[in-house]
């Protein structure tokens, strides 16, 4: 059983609103996590290239928080592990209750919002309150339903970037206010003291709709307009210009400064901020060509069109289990054993047989120029699926951290599928670090290393599944 | 083929899309040595020919075109072009040229900031830490250059596919008469059409039996199974007066606008006699309170609210009526008032009862 209650002043609720409207660009739903000293709000796009968390510190954020977790001999809510309690809401329904409640100069303005939340399986109906305290004694009350959920974060390791700017989200707005509305990525590179954004769609065309053709946008900006500006000169990266047009909207409305940090096309990027004792933070999947010997960086230069060829169009779902071979990289090593897909977590498909990858086998990861699907699930490397080497974590991992936690420590509930690793030949230790399952005994269905000899082939969601079931 | 200009006037320019776009997406342009031809032909609806003297918009000097045909037709879509001159907006400098990659023909914009709009000046002040103050004065002090590319993809049209287009003939109008301001044609036009196409969706059958007089019941519907949209009465007499009228079933609303100007024809054109002959003439002739000298048209609320929107540019509108079968608008931008430079001409088709 688990109680969380808290109250907002309207301050707070405003920037509660603003969060919320926020994340309702991402997804429907938003994760709710309370933890005896904070709430974490995040969402994961329904693609999983973009996962936006709001963490609201208890000090200074809230007027009043208290959460408690009692725990029963028999832990029957699935969505209480350890002392947290998580669970989902529709954001529509959310967003209502919130909806133009304040800076109304009425006499029953809010006040003071209270929510409440109970949740005890002996219960038969465990709802959220939201309690709308206004003026002349009005109380306005909301009871939501939840769901339970598994929380999936993504992982970004700060430490690891190697590119990072700082931006006022008003100098992004300006930019981003040139680009056509119906422009679906953003390019990103820097050429002598100039960033250059590029906004630019991928889509396979006609021959004969030229005119429907989009409209390719670039802006060229001063360095020295960043605050501080320390990236890779000539390196294209690629979001979508979607989630970052919901960042900086959202930046601008909170007055907080945008840290961008990354390390390489096909890595996540994040966009960080902290405003009002809450810390922001999107974790947004990129796209690009990975310098290597295909793509020299110096022929990229003067050619602002080469995001929409470096980029091929987006790989729709059922393209997706085609094999690596068809990519368009024409140096390509061979494909590693076996087709994939590169959706893993969502699916139904059967168990993926995966070679053995021997670092000796594996295809030089610099050499790739894939396409993304899934900000968890990169699609260039098979060693995904090894588990996570602990102590030494690779470059900018991706990858699930299903306990909610940022480091991975020897709780038996921490899982995690090492999404992505090593890309960096500098690091010559990184290529040694071959997989380990130090948690294996914790991962029920997964069998030993030593019988099968291959990666983990469980999907999170089934894992996440036994939880829920137990 | 070579095109290549630098932009002025740049506010003009995109008022200019602006309108066009509303009436269609697909825009056809022509550029000449002297003017710029744009002319958007939609499936449904008025179709406009506009004619810009090159330095109305473009900077005469930079103005360069080569081609063989001592023109060049661009197939354009319009309302893009309008989007990416939204960048020009406060530049310092702003180029249009005719351009290619990948065998694909763009019409590349290239705009040049020097400085941002304002809110440039709050840059860095806050989150700024205190060991940037320098920086963050340094970057006051500066003038900070941003380039914007607009790339937009259009269809080069060859000569021979635009041939056979032709602005239509009519015939010499009944009536022609100066509009009054656009801005209030076009609050009134627009609250005509909606008080009617309201009115229509509201009515009920009970209603319908209570407006005993008004025998038009069979007709309106028939006219709202045909379609839907309400049409506006637009006339006009050669006194200076113009009148615009909304009915429906339900009702009958009326504005009439009175001591507008009846511009004389401009005489180098045609000789004493044949100005005599002109239809305009006779209904000259007919008194002021006879209603046989009113030409009048029957047009869709929606499409005549388009038209209006060329009232951005707040243009001179010359408005020439052939009676029962078009309306003819000639509309002149603002400094060219005394020749036929800046002029786009709007053909509005009649629809019969």
């Amino acid at each position: 059983m688990s109680s969380l209650t808290l109250s907002l002043a309207p301050p707070a609720l405003v920037r509660l609103h603003d969060v919320l409207i926020c994340l309702s660009k991402f997804s429907d739903t938003v994760a709710i996590e309370a933890e005896h000293d904070l709430l974490r709000l995040s969402a994961l796009n329904s693609t999983k290239t973009a996962f936006a968390s709001f963490v609201c510190e208890r000090e200074p954020f809230f007027e009043a928080y208290s959460f408690n977790v009692r725990r029963d001999i028999r832990s029957s809510s699935s969505s209480t592990a350890g002392d947290r309690f998580y669970c989902q809401i529709l954001l529509k329904a959310l967003l209502s209750v919130f909806r133009g409640r304040v800076d109304r100069n009425k006499d029953t303005a809010v006040e003071r919002c209270d929510m409440e939340l109970h949740e005890d399986p002996q219960e038969t109906e465990c709802r959220l309150t939201v309690k709308m305290i206004c003026g002349l004694g009005v109380i306005k009350s909301y009871k939501l339903t939840y769901e339970p959920a598994s929380i999936q974060h993504a992982v970004f390791d700060r430490s690891r970037a190697t590119n990072q700017w700082i931006a006022d989200p008003r100098f992004l707005r300006q930019i981003i206010d040139h680009f056509s509305l119906s422009a679906e990525q953003l390019d990103m590179y820097s050429d002598s003291g100039k960033a250059v954004f590029t906004s630019f769609t991928t889509k396979i065309m006609e021959g004969k709709e030229v005119l429907k053709y989009p409209v390719h946008t670039s802006v060229a900006a001063d360095k020295r307009d960043f605050e501080e500006i320390l990236i890779e000169d000539n390196m294209h990266i690629a979001i979508n210009l979607k989630d970052f047009k919901a960042v900086v909207a959202h930046a601008e409305t909170a007055n907080a400064t945008v840290t961008a940090r990354y390390t390489q096309p096909c890595k996540p990027l994040q966009l960080a901020y902290d405003f009002e004792g809450v810390n922001a933070e999107f974790t947004i999947m990129t796209r690009g060509e990975v310098e290597g010997e295909t793509a020299p960086a110096s022929s990229r230069v003067g050619m602002p069109q080469l995001s929409q060829r470096q980029t091929p169009a987006p790989i729709s779902v059922s393209r997706i289990n085609t094999p690596r071979g068809v990519t368009p990289s024409t140096q390509m090593p061979p494909p590693p054993p076996r087709s994939r897909p590169i959706r893993p977590l969502n699916g139904s498909s059967t168990q993926e047989h995966l070679a053995p990858t021997a670092a000796s086998d594996r295809p030089s990861a610099s050499s790739v120029s894939m396409d993304y699907d899934s900000l968890f699930v990169p699609a260039d490397d098979d060693r995904q699926w090894d588990e996570m080497e602990e102590q030494e974590e690779p470059q900018d991992i991706l990858g699930w951290d299903a306990s909610g936690r940022q480091v991975c420590d020897s709780s038996g509930s921490v899982q995690r599928l090492a999404a992505d690793k090593i890309q960096d030949n500098s690091e010559p230790t990184l290529q040694e670090a071959e997989p380990d399952f130090p948690k294996m005994a914790d991962m029920r269905r997964r069998p030993p290393k030593d019988e099968m000899g291959v990666p983990p082939t469980q999907r999170m969601s089934q894992v996440r599944g036994l939880g829920l079931f137990d | 083929m070579r095109f290549r200009t630098q932009l002025k006037n740049t506010r003009t320019f995109s008022k200019l899309t602006a309108s066009l776009s509303s009436l269609g997406k697909v825009c056809w342009m022509r550029l000449e040595h002297d003017v710029v031809r744009f002319t958007i032909i939609p499936d449904q609806g008025t179709q406009v020919w506009a004619q810009i003297p090159v330095d109305t918009i473009f900077d005469e000097d930079s103005y360069q075109i080569e081609s063989n045909s001592d023109a060049i037709n661009i197939e354009i879509n319009v309302s893009v072009l309008t989007r990416a001159l939204r960048s020009t907006f406060g530049a310092s400098s702003s180029q249009l040229r005719l351009t290619k990659k990948d065998k694909m023909p763009l019409l590349a914009l290239t705009v040049l900031t020097t400085e941002w709009t304002e809110g440039n000046m709050a840059l860095a002040t806050d989150g700024a830490e205190p060991g940037q103050g320098d920086v963050t004065g340094d970057r006051r002090a500066r003038e900070r250059e941003t380039w914007i590319t607009q790339e937009i993809p259009i269809k080069i049209l060859h000569e021979s596919a635009v041939e056979g287009l032709h602005e239509p003939h009519c015939p010499d109008p009944d009536v022609h008469i100066i509009l009054p301001g656009l801005a209030q044609l076009k609050s009134i036009s627009d609250r005509f059409t909606n008080l009617a196409s309201t009115d229509s969706k509201n009515r009920q059958p009970g209603i319908m039996a209570s407006d005993g007089p008004n025998a038009s019941a069979g007709a309106g519907a028939t006219a709202l199974s045909a379609n839907t949209a309400p049409k506006l009465e637009l006339s006009a007499n050669m006194h200076g007066k113009l009148r615009l009228v909304i009915a429906t079933d339900e009702l009958r609303i009326a504005s009439v606008w009175s001591g507008l100007v009846n511009p004389p024809l401009d005489p180098a054109h045609i000789s004493q006699e044949q100005y005599s002959q002109l239809p305009s003439e006779r209904m000259r002739g007919v008194g002021d309170d006879d209603e046989s000298g009113w030409a009048k048209v029957r047009i869709d609320g929606k499409d005549w609210s388009r038209v209006l929107s060329v009232g951005r540019l707040s243009p001179k509108v010359v408005a020439c009526f052939i009676n029962e079968m078009a309306l003819v608008l000639y509309v002149y931008l603002p400094g060219s008032w005394n020749g036929e430079e800046s002029c786009l001409t709007y053909y509005i088709n009649s629809f019969t009862t």
